[in-house]
């Protein structure tokens, strides 16, 4: 790397900035004015609500059968706010109908007095039209028999109803426990004091911890939100913007390098992103200073200025690794337009990461370090909160860095990817076909992942799990498979590589598919010396729920059958097939199977399966058919089932065992290898040349 | 000794998604002399800008090799950058730079020394005439102004051989005039340029020899004289259409 002309580059694009007025304000000077704005807009407007609800009088309507008791419980609160000095605030309407007086908010409550037997009843005439249609909250206390009940009815989606229940609520059960005392004391109160525990509790955690378990709850997803937005500014003019001024060619055509445009670029996303970041936190904390933020309290003490030098310094590869993902999206983008439409979903899943320490029990000695941005997220509330786990937090600093020099080496490939920097003249058709389908798959699949997320998230826990498998299976993979399919016209054969293997194959699959799961829990427990693997991850490798009561035929077809043949079918069908022009064979089984597990939607389960993914595309890739694939991804589910049912614990089996399973595995692959029918058409397959079109 | 820029079997095969394979350029071997300006006469879509493109590094070839001043373009890039000036239609300039500080920038990511950048500056300054405008931004220059701008970065560095890829495209005859005159005395000064047109008039006027390039091979390459004696005819036109007509119609 050249030093002085990485310098002038990075000077350049600085200055280029700067003198762009419009970017400056809307960076810069904007987010400084909208905050106050913002926080001075949001009070007033909340203190007049406030205000306006204060001063308002309530009216009620009173029912029931108990009517008279509502009416003297009311002038005992009148009485009793009065001793205070308060104002009371309500007054009876007379209504004729009380529920259709809420409902069109002549009143802003119902009080109904019922008898006892009518409460427990709870049938008494509400529970019907609109005003009985919400849900009912528990009765504070336990009823007492024969005590009648004073029943408020309120509209939980009105301010005024809201407000005046919450008010003649506290009054009320004020009242009560006057009553209550009261009477105590006339009739004596007949028991042992002795006997009536008080409870009191005591928080052990300094008041600076407790706040600094807040702040660091969300302290990385703000900090990541600055800096991805003030990244952002600089990284789509970057090299989107140079593509479209047609300077980047120039500037490819220079004396610099690579690599001196791309560390250039970068260090000036890198400052921009945390000159904003940290403009915007003394912004905030400005307003944090005036009380107009309220903070936590002992926001202070949380964060010394040694905590806070080392959070800056875990964020420094962080936001290094902002910069050069920021500056990859614009390298992949041809226009300015196209890096500002790909921001967006860069910019939310980016922030993804960063509420891993939302998660309950998440600890940085886990899995979670080798994640970037999330590891940092961890770290940053567990320093807040007093833990410093150092190897762990220079895991973390590494982790980021390399990442951030990894995205940074992948911009700089763009640089010379010709399909980037030097579109062909001519675009290709967009009619439906193998080209559109092999261009198209990745998103194909992301709309497919996205469906099964969102149908995941609605459907109970405690639904079927045969309908579950049912749904995730038939509808969102073989239903989205085929429907591309039908989309782009393809020939089934062809994606799902329907064809024969020889004899041998089968042998090879029937040891290697026991040999295969046993493998995948030797590596993760080797990986577990490097770094805490969690026990869920490894179970979730020999552990298939199936509910005990299930039949062994619908075990097999649920859980074993219908996986092995759809899933397959999909991942190392369709999407393998789809890929199968772009990536390298070796990249293109990592991908296959990163994406088999990214579709299990619980975290433990991603890395096992994408394990399996792997071998499985191998599989696919060494034999040029779906069907090995298909027996032993059944067979593997059918032996980690029966293993559960005979009550072998998997994950706790010897490390010489897994070691020989290895072994075995290692030799299945081989003997796939060494009697190998590859896979068609695969990249990098026939030499360039072999097939010459030519130009028009 | 080797010429300025050597060109040999330079092959590049795009892998497009609609047609598959497509050699955009296809075994191209030529060389080009200090002092000469080589033309490579072509219709659209002929590889031409492919080419130069490989030979300025911004490709890599598929096959084949080119070497500027002796620097392999594949294994020594940015040696073989620092000896070329590369200009096209579409090499902008940075619009919120002035044109002063575009020359500076440009010299010095050309590896220029440091104390020699400011002499040189001014040295281009003089020579396009760029006095009255050096100190504005290039947004608000003509476009005749920035046209000059572009050729001053071009040879910011002085380096000894120049590319230019369509440079009169877009242009109004003036300009294009006044584009010739400069490449014209850049060969004055032994500077070895590759130029590529697709307009015939301006390869006969300019051009020392002319290699007609269709569909990514090079159908002829010689002297204008040579050219017309080999073919018999008189005009470039009909000389282009002798030679690429019998490879059916471009498409």
């Amino acid at each position: 790397m050249d030093r002085p002309i990485v310098a002038a580059i990075y000077r350049n694009e600085m200055r280029h900035l700067l003198r762009d007025r419009r970017t400056v304000v809307m960076s810069i000077v904007l987010p400084l004015l909208v905050m106050p704005i913002m926080l001075f807009g949001s009070r007033w407007v909340e203190q007049r609500r406030q205000a306006k609800l204060q001063r308002s009088v309530f009216q009620v309507a009173v029912a029931g059968s108990q009517g008279e008791v509502v009416r003297q419980l009311l002038t005992a609160a009148e009485a009793a706010t009065a001793a205070k000095g308060e104002p009371f605030r309500f007054r009876e309407a007379a209504v004729a109908d009380p529920d259709r007086a809420l409902a069109d908010k002549a009143v802003a409550l119902v009080l109904r007095g019922l008898t006892a037997a009518e409460a427990t009843a709870g049938t008494a005439e509400v529970g019907e039209g609109e005003t009985g249609g919400g849900e009912r909250s528990a009765r504070s206390e336990p009823l007492l028999p024969g005590a009648p009940v004073v029943e408020i009815a309120y509209r939980g989606d009105r301010d005024d109803s809201e407000q005046a229940y919450r008010t003649l609520r506290g009054v009320l059960e004020e009242v009560r426990r006057q009553q209550r005392h009261a009477r105590l004391v006339a009739a004596g109160f007949p028991g042992d004091p002795a006997g009536v525990v008080t409870v009191a509790s005591v928080n052990v955690a300094t008041a600076g911890q407790v706040a600094g378990l807040t702040l660091g709850r969300l302290v990385t997803v703000l900090l990541l939100l600055f800096m991805l937005s003030g990244g952002a500014v600089v990284a789509t003019d970057s090299l989107a913007g140079e593509k479209e001024r047609g300077t980047l060619e120039t500037l490819l055509t220079s004396g610099a390098g690579r690599l001196d445009i791309v560390a250039a670029k970068l260090a000036a996303i890198f400052s921009v992103a945390l000159l904003i970041t940290l403009i915007q936190v003394a912004n905030l904390l400005v307003y944090v200073g005036f009380e107009l933020i309220p903070a936590p309290q002992d926001f202070a003490a949380a964060v010394p200025p040694r905590v806070a030098g080392l959070l800056l310094l875990l964020y420094l590869p962080m936001t290094a690794l902002v910069a050069a993902a920021l500056l990859l999206l614009s390298g992949y983008a041809r226009s300015y337009k196209e890096a500002q439409l790909h921001f967006f979903p860069v910019f939310l899943l980016g922030l993804l990461p960063a509420l891993a320490p939302l998660l309950p029990g998440v600890e940085l000695r886990s899995a979670i370090v080798l994640v970037p941005i999330a590891n940092v997220a961890v770290a940053a509330k567990e320093i807040l909160v007093g833990v410093f786990d150092w190897p762990m937090l220079v895991l973390t600093f590494l982790v980021n860095a390399a990442a951030a020099a990894y995205l940074a080496v992948l911009a700089a490939r763009a640089l010379s990817n010709e399909r980037l920097i030097a579109p062909l003249a001519v675009e290709s058709e967009r009619v439906p076909g193998p080209v559109a389908f092999q261009r198209k798959v990745l998103r194909n699949f992301a709309i497919m992942w996205a469906v099964l997320l969102v149908l995941a998230a609605n459907m109970t826990a405690d639904a079927d799990i045969r309908v579950q498998i049912a749904v995730n299976l038939g509808v969102v993979f073989l239903g989205g498979t085929l429907l591309q399919l039908r989309a782009y016209r393809l020939d089934p054969r062809e994606v799902f590589a329907l064809r024969p293997v020889r004899p041998i194959v089968w042998l090879a699959v029937l040891v290697g598919a026991p040999a295969g799961l046993l493998t995948g829990l030797g590596v993760f427990q080797l990986a577990n010396l490097v770094v805490p693997v969690p026990p869920e991850m490894l179970r979730a490798f020999g552990e298939i729920l199936a509910p005990p009561d299930m039949p062994f035929w619908q075990i097999a077809l649920f859980l074993c059958v219908m996986p092995g043949v759809i899933e397959e079918l999909t991942f190392r069908g369709a999407l393998l097939h789809g890929l199968r022009r772009r990536l390298h064979p070796v990249a293109l089984a990592l991908v296959v199977g990163l994406v088999f597990g990214l579709f299990h939607t619980s975290l433990f389960r991603i890395a096992p399966t994408a394990f399996l993914g792997v071998l499985f595309a191998a599989v696919t890739l060494l034999t040029g058919s779906i069907f090995p694939a298909m027996v032993w991804h059944a067979l593997n589910n059918l032996l980690a089932l029966a293993a559960g049912r005979a009550g072998i614990p998997l994950e706790s089996l010897d490390p010489p065992l897994l070691a020989a399973a290895a072994l075995i595995l290692a030799a299945v692959f081989w003997i796939l290898w060494r009697t190998r029918t590859v896979y068609p058409d695969l990249r990098g397959a026939s030499p360039p040349g072999s097939r010459p079109v030519p130009f028009r | 000794m080797t010429a300025p820029v050597v060109v040999e079997g330079l092959t590049k095969v795009f892998y497009d998604e609609a047609r598959g394979e497509v050699r955009a350029v296809d075994g191209v071997t030529f060389s080009c002399h200090a002092g000469e300006i080589f033309g490579l006469l072509g219709a659209n879509g002929a590889g031409k800008t492919t080419t130069l493109r490989m030979i300025a590094t911004v490709l890599a070839p598929t096959a084949g090799r080119a070497a500027v001043m002796g620097h392999d373009v594949t294994r020594e890039a940015e040696a073989a950058r620092r000896c070329l000036g590369f200009y096209s239609a579409t090499t902008a300039l940075y619009p919120r730079l002035t044109a002063r500080e575009t020359l500076e920038f440009f010299a010095r990511i050309n590896g220029v020394e440091a104390s020699r950048i400011a002499a040189r500056v001014e040295a281009l300054v003089e020579r396009f005439g760029l006095g009255e405008y050096a100190d504005t931004r290039v947004d608000k220059l003509s476009s005749g102004m920035k046209q000059k701008v572009s050729v001053a970065r071009t040879v910011a560095h002085d380096p000894p051989v120049l590319v230019f890829d369509e440079p009169t495209v877009g242009l109004d005859v003036l300009n294009a005039l006044e584009m010739q005159k400069v490449i014209a005395e850049f060969r004055a000064e032994g500077k070895a340029i590759i130029f590529s047109t697709h307009i015939m008039s301006e390869a006969e006027r300019l051009c020392d020899r002319i290699a007609i390039i269709h569909r990514g091979t090079i159908h002829a390459c010689d002297t204008l004289q040579r050219l017309r004696e080999a073919t018999g005819k008189r005009y470039l036109e009909d000389i282009f259409v002798h030679y690429v007509a019998p490879a059916a119609p471009a498409g």
